[in-house]
């Protein structure tokens, strides 16, 4: 009976193996981000939020994301065209990504004829006002956490996260649902250093866009305001070839429209 | 009086229309098609008072605007039409106005060249609200009187081209005929007269004499820019009038002195923030250097601040001026606090611009803040607009 009991107890605690199922957190991580946030050499999508105050008020946002990977893993470049609402109409974010230093940043203003050059900032505050986080946006590097593998279900690898420099960050740790066919992180909860789950973010919709696996809804919540922001995916399309000559000054002052129109097929 | 008769009007405008954002959260509806027109703009109403009167001027206020904005794009296929127009009143002219901000046709000249013909605005420089290289027109006016940012540049008639390549862009723009700023006159803020030795509001208001308009008589403006490994690097040259009437006809009126300029910059990334360094010599009736050194970077969590050093230097005197900007952001966007600082030890004269905007949703915001002037002179920069501080407040609706 006390073997029995002991048995028990080693197989409660040592995480479930199952055939084929990767055991190395890291490598894990590595997989979750490419499928995350690289998916193909370049990409474009129309991109939509709704964000929800926690009295209900609602704010829209709409903008195109034109994305060229440099390296996969590595650096990247974004042009973000927002088309609504009216007062954000006609501004474009350019964003080289950087894996190791801090991003180059530029935001053009029509009104003023500005190339606005921003300062390196905290990443994890509010994209455009949604409860999104840059860093939401544009993945967090996994070399910024400590990994472990909790569990392995049938369709899950669950991991926890901790920061390995506490103070950068407002969360204790993360714990992410990543499912073991796709790699697509599906869940995320963010636990404050009280111990407490604050934020989730999760995926309520993938589709296939030409045989890639990809977030088309998704949603944040804020658990402590009650506010949350849906983000959809349309027009979605991979490896259109876009050129590192789409990421420059000239596409913030004149938007590239062959490439911000909505592909057909 | 007018003036509060036409805000009366303004809710009743607004609320008479349907907002098509408050549908189900997610219909299949994702906006434009591409080939047709989409119309946006705002609604705006400002009023902005002095905090003392000034005696040579009769209204108290700086800013009594109501404003509609009209913008719109067509782009059928390899070029554009931009038109973003604003209608209004300003109860401080007592006059209706009508002026495009933009109505440009843009075009591109093979794979490289891109071109930009019309009424338009343009930038350029690293400078935060100071300016040495871009000398395309700006309207103070405005800027002191409390309306929106975008109005400190002014519009002008001009042709953009611009020629993209991997060795060195090219900018250039071409102003037939001279576009000035938008200087003090008199009508909306008294200013110093160094012919009067005192500070004047002449009735009828100040009107500079102009160069004739002839092909000599253009601006040229050219810019060569080049990023490398995130550095930005330009060098600028200019070849027009100065843009304030600071010279004299014959008979003693004022009117805009040749000028020649050149100058170059270059902003990249230091350490947590972003440094800016700008030079610019200008060739005018008085020989002035221009340098500006700058340093931005978020302090704290939405927290940032901007330090520049600013420095003018003539044949007689030379201005420095430290210049601060400090913004802060809150509740995810929906509040800004800023305030902008001008100060110059050796004019001793200063120019504080406190912000609050509130972003209450898509459609409406509400700006309030101050335009603060002062100084122990009135013949500096900033103390000859001492009866002009103002607070103000603006109400935007969207569309």
């Amino acid at each position: 009976m006390r073997k029995l009991i002991l048995v028990s107890a080693a197989l409660a605690l040592a995480p479930a193996v199952h055939a084929g199922a990767m055991t190395d957190a890291g490598a894990i991580v590595e997989r979750a981000n490419l499928a995350a946030y690289y998916s193909g050499a370049d990409g474009r999508s129309d991109v939509r939020m709704v964000i929800t105050d926690g009295q209900g008020r609602q704010q829209r946002r709409q903008f195109t994301v034109l994305r060229r990977d440099v390296e996969d893993l590595a650096d990247q470049q974004f042009l973000v065209v927002f088309s609504q609402p009216s007062d954000v109409r006609g501004t474009v974010f350019l964003v080289y990504k950087h894996v190791d230093r801090d991003d180059d940043r530029w935001l053009y203003l029509p009104g003023l004829d500005l190339v606005k050059r921003i300062s390196a900032g905290d990443k994890r505050t509010s994209f455009v006002g949604a409860h999104y986080f840059y860093e939401d946006v544009s993945g967090r590097s996994h070399t910024e956490d400590a990994h472990e593998l909790l569990e392995t279900t049938e369709t899950r690898y669950v991991l926890r996260h901790t920061p390995l420099d506490p103070a950068s960050v407002e969360f204790g740790s993360y714990v992410t649902w990543i499912d073991r066919a796709t790699f697509l992180p599906m869940k995320i909860e963010y636990t404050n250093p009280a111990g407490d789950v604050y934020r989730r973010v999760e995926v309520l919709e993938v589709q296939d866009i030409g045989g890639i696996p990809t977030v088309t809804t998704s949603r944040v919540s804020d658990l402590l305001t009650g506010g949350k922001t849906d983000m959809q995916f349309r027009f979605i399309k991979y490896d259109v070839g876009l050129e590192e000559q789409v990421f420059t000054e000239r596409s913030l002052r004149t938007p590239p429209r062959e490439w911000l129109k909505r592909p057909t097929e | 009086m007018k003036f509060w008769l036409l805000i009366l009007l303004l809710p009743g405008v607004v609320l008479a229309r349907d907002d098509p954002w408050d549908d189900d959260a997610w219909d299949d509806d994702w906006g434009e098609d591409e080939a047709a027109f989409v119309w946006s703009g705002f609604l705006e109403a400002g009023l902005g008072s002095r905090f003392s009167a000034d005696d040579r001027i009769d209204n108290r206020n700086t800013l009594e605007d109501l404003r509609a904005r009209v913008e719109t794009e067509w782009a059928p296929d390899d070029y554009s039409l931009t038109l973003k127009a604003d209608v209004g009143y300003d109860g401080i002219e007592d006059e209706w106005f009508g002026d495009f901000r933009d109505l440009s046709l843009k075009f591109r000249l093979g794979d490289n060249t891109d071109v930009s013909f019309g009424r338009q605005v343009h930038t350029w420089g690293t400078g935060d609200l100071v300016f040495l290289n871009d000398l395309f027109p700006k309207d103070f006016v405005s800027f002191f009187a409390g309306r929106d940012d975008e109005y400190l540049k002014a519009p002008a008639n001009t042709l953009r081209i611009t020629r993209y390549s991997s060795a060195v862009n090219v900018d250039f723009v071409w102003t037939p005929i001279f576009e000035p700023d938008v200087y003090l006159t008199g009508e909306r803020f008294s200013f110093w007269s160094p012919l009067a030795g005192e500070i004047v509001a002449p009735d009828p208001p100040l009107r500079a004499v102009d160069p004739d308009e002839k092909l000599g008589n253009g601006e040229y403006a050219v810019r060569l820019f080049r990023t490398i490994k995130g550095s930005e690097y330009a060098i600028y040259g200019y070849r027009g009038f100065t843009k304030q009437p600071g010279a004299l006809t014959d008979d003693l009126w004022p009117t805009f002195a040749r000028l020649t300029a050149a100058g170059a910059s270059v902003r990249r990334p230091l350490g947590p923030g972003l440094v800016n360094s700008e030079f610019s010599y200008h060739d005018a009736d008085d020989d002035q250097w221009r340098f500006l050194a700058g340093y931005e970077w978020e302090a704290k969590t939405n927290f940032s601040v901007g330090l520049q050093y600013y420095l003018e230097s003539g044949p007689d005197e030379d201005r420095h001026v430290l210049t601060n900007r400090l913004t802060y952001r809150a509740g995810m966007d929906k509040y800004t606090w800023s305030l902008f600082t001008f100060w110059s030890p050796d004019d001793a004269d200063y120019y504080l611009r406190p912000q609050f905007t509130y972003r209450h949703s898509d459609r409406w915001s509400m700006t309030a803040g101050g335009n603060l002037f002062g100084g122990n002179d009135d013949y500096t920069f900033f103390g000859q607009l001492q009866d002009g501080s103002n607070a103000y407040l603006r109400v935007r609706f969207n569309y």
